[in-house]
């Protein structure tokens, strides 16, 4: 195999993947394509979207499988506990994948994906994207199941302190097999503005889902108070959801419809160019990992403006930022702020400190570090694994370490009916480079 | 060292006709045969007979009615249809060059059907990766001129890559295209980007 000594075969598997657009979905895609650079070889396995079905190449012969199993609720795959084993086992054996990285603990795919990958011995790694409740009933469930998956998980990642803390609350792991690798920004698709922008109108951007966890309730109060105290404030709001009605009811009760913009959804190429056109960035958003959404405004040059919920505060430098609580009268006052230090801001000195400070070829070598330090783990039978499960609780313990052994009883029926050697390996694909004459 | 023109595994055999017609190179056919057991269609017509027997046993010594002697000839023929006669025993592909191709389907009851694509029409043969909720493995398809969908060379069969490989390149050789991949004897492949 022409494949060099320290160069890993990685399968990340998600529910969330291109053609849809999101945090993690950029996530995965960034991190492969920064894994490809450093040598490494990575797939991507996901469900089918609509007529997306079956084996895609992307960027730099980047391999997507998109299973065609069909999404049930939000995205996610219909959980069907061994339904993937078959297609997993093939996936694992076919491109001779040596480590397992599941994203987000809200796709099924992924939990099942782990699951089965241990079964069959292979190294697994999780990352969390999310912050999660745990008093609804939906939490209490979903968190579970992440306890199942999480319990003989290899290595975690999380993206911030905050996300760790509520990863290792949730799921019992223990913290030393947790490590913080927070997201990035593509630096070189954020950009500020050749020009500086006039101080006059002040604009401030928001960009976000318009639903109820992103706080547009809070834009709601908000937006007309500023209105009223700043006479040459605008806003520019760009994105759509259920609370988008309540905004425009808002613009039409205030008479505002000549300072606050409302774009709809904004296709994430457009998003610099919405950015570029503000001076101020308002993120009201109720509970965040991380908020890669101020990430890509300060890389444009835009002051932020934010709750201070979850892993904000460890996203920025104090000086790039006001936080607030997640309260009107707080939020008004730190925009009052932001005003007042809006001329001492340089955009072209803030995207440089952002390049310096934030980029992917930096992630995908800190989680280079953890999958050599993952395949380093022992390789422990079925029966070593089993005592993990059981201090998930009285009774889910001894029902997970069921599902297990169920889980390897049909890896080895499996392999009575189609042994490993029967599965053709995918021959590698060596890229030889075109000669621009 | 093995006959180049044979390759054979657990499932399936690969018989490459190149030598068989004169002048040579003129027809090239490419077999793939699917192992026989002698036992299978003895086994089969055993069972069938059986039944039979036993219905009309039944007919003849209990009074069962005679419907019981037509339903057992209805499952016998059901029987044999499945096992033995709608399976496909062999799938051809003959390339003639300058003409076309000709795919063919050789059933177990002796049926055989074929279609020709004329050398016009036929864009490029293609190995694709296909995936089912199950499984994932490689299939020969041709793209043809006008047609949205892609056809199969092999309609039932799945033969391993080392037997689609020889067919795909004499494919690509009668349809005239280069190949986007060189494909070498370690099973590395070498591609353009």
């Amino acid at each position: 195999m022409e494949f060099k000594e320290g160069r890993h075969r990685i399968l990340m598997v998600s529910d969330f993947f291109y053609p849809n657009f999101g945090g993690v979905e950029n996530h995965i895609y960034l991190l492969s394509q920064c894994l490809l650079k450093l040598g490494h070889k990575v797939v991507v396995m996901t469900h089918a979207y609509a007529n997306r079905s079956g084996v895609r190449y992307m960027t730099n012969g980047l391999k997507v499988y998109y299973v065609p199993w069909k999404p049930f609720l939000m995205q996610n795959t219909l959980p069907t506990s061994y339904g993937t084993l078959p297609i997993i086992r093939t996936i694992l054996i076919r491109e001779k994948i040596s480590l397992v990285h599941g994203h987000q603990a809200f796709s099924t795919l992924c939990h099942e994906a782990l699951m089965h990958a241990r079964t069959m011995g292979y190294k697994v790694i999780f990352t969390d994207h999310s912050l999660y409740g745990f008093s609804d009933i939906g939490s209490i469930h979903m968190n579970k199941v992440l306890q199942f998956t999480l319990a003989d998980v290899s290595q975690a990642i999380c993206v911030s302190h905050t996300s760790k803390e509520n990863t290792v609350l949730r799921s019992g792991l223990p913290p030393e097999k947790v490590f913080v690798i927070p997201n990035a920004v593509d630096t070189t698709m954020f950009k500020p503005a050749p020009e500086r922008l006039s101080m006059d109108p002040i604009v401030i951007v928001v960009i976000s889902r318009l639903v109820y966890r992103k706080g547009a309730d809070l834009l709601v109060e908000v937006i007309p108070e500023v209105c009223h105290l700043y006479p040459n404030v605008r806003f520019i709001i760009g994105g759509d959801g259920p609370k988008r009605v309540r905004l425009e009811e808002m613009r039409e009760k205030h008479s505002l419809q000549d300072r606050v913009d409302m774009l709809g959804a904004v296709p994430h190429a457009k998003v610099r160019s919405v950015l570029n056109s503000g001076h101020i960035f308002l993120n009201s958003s109720l509970t965040e990992a991380f908020c890669i959404a101020i990430l890509e405004a300060a890389s444009c040059g835009l002051l932020t403006v934010s709750t201070r919920v979850g892993g904000v505060p460890e996203v920025l430098p104090d000086d790039m930022t006001v936080l607030a609580k997640p309260d009107p009268s707080d939020m008004v006052d730190a925009i009052k702020k932001a005003i007042r230090i809006l001329p001492r801001i340089d955009p072209q000195e803030m995207h440089l400190r952002m390049k310096e400070m934030y980029s992917w070829h930096d992630v995908a070598k800190r989680t280079e570090i953890l999958y050599d330090r993952a395949l380093r783990c022992s390789n422990q039978t079925l029966l070593e694994r089993l005592p993990r499960y059981l201090t998930c609780g009285a009774w889910a313990g001894k029902l997970f370490c069921l599902v297990m052994i169920i889980d390897f009883i049909l890896w080895r029926l499996l392999q009575l009916w189609q042994p490993d050697s029967e599965v053709e390996t995918v021959p590698d694909f060596k890229r030889t480079e075109l000669k621009r004459g | 060292m093995a006959d180049p023109s044979i390759i054979s595994n657990a499932r399936f055999i690969y018989v490459n006709d190149n030598h068989k017609f004169h002048p040579p190179h003129s027809v090239d056919s490419h077999h793939i045969i699917v192992h026989r057991s002698v036992v299978k269609p003895i086994v089969i017509y055993l069972i069938a007979l059986l039944l039979v027997a036993h219905a009309v046993f039944l007919h003849f010594e209990k009074g069962e009615p005679v419907t019981a002697v037509i339903w057992s000839f209805f499952f016998g023929a059901v029987l044999v249809k499945f096992f033995i006669w709608r399976p496909i025993v062999k799938e051809s592909v003959i390339i003639m060059p300058e003409f076309g191709v000709q795919l063919e389907t050789h059933y177990g009851s002796g049926r055989i059907k074929r279609r020709f694509i004329p050398v016009s029409k036929n864009l490029k043969p293609v190995l694709n990766e296909h995936v089912t909720p199950v499984t994932c493995c490689w299939c020969l398809s041709l793209l043809i001129r006008d047609e949205n969908e892609l056809t199969l060379v092999f309609k039932k069969f799945r033969p391993p890559l080392k037997m689609l490989v020889p067919i795909w390149k004499a494919l690509c050789a009668a349809t005239d295209c280069k190949e986007s991949f060189e494909f070498q004897e370690d099973g590395q492949a070498r591609g353009l980007y």
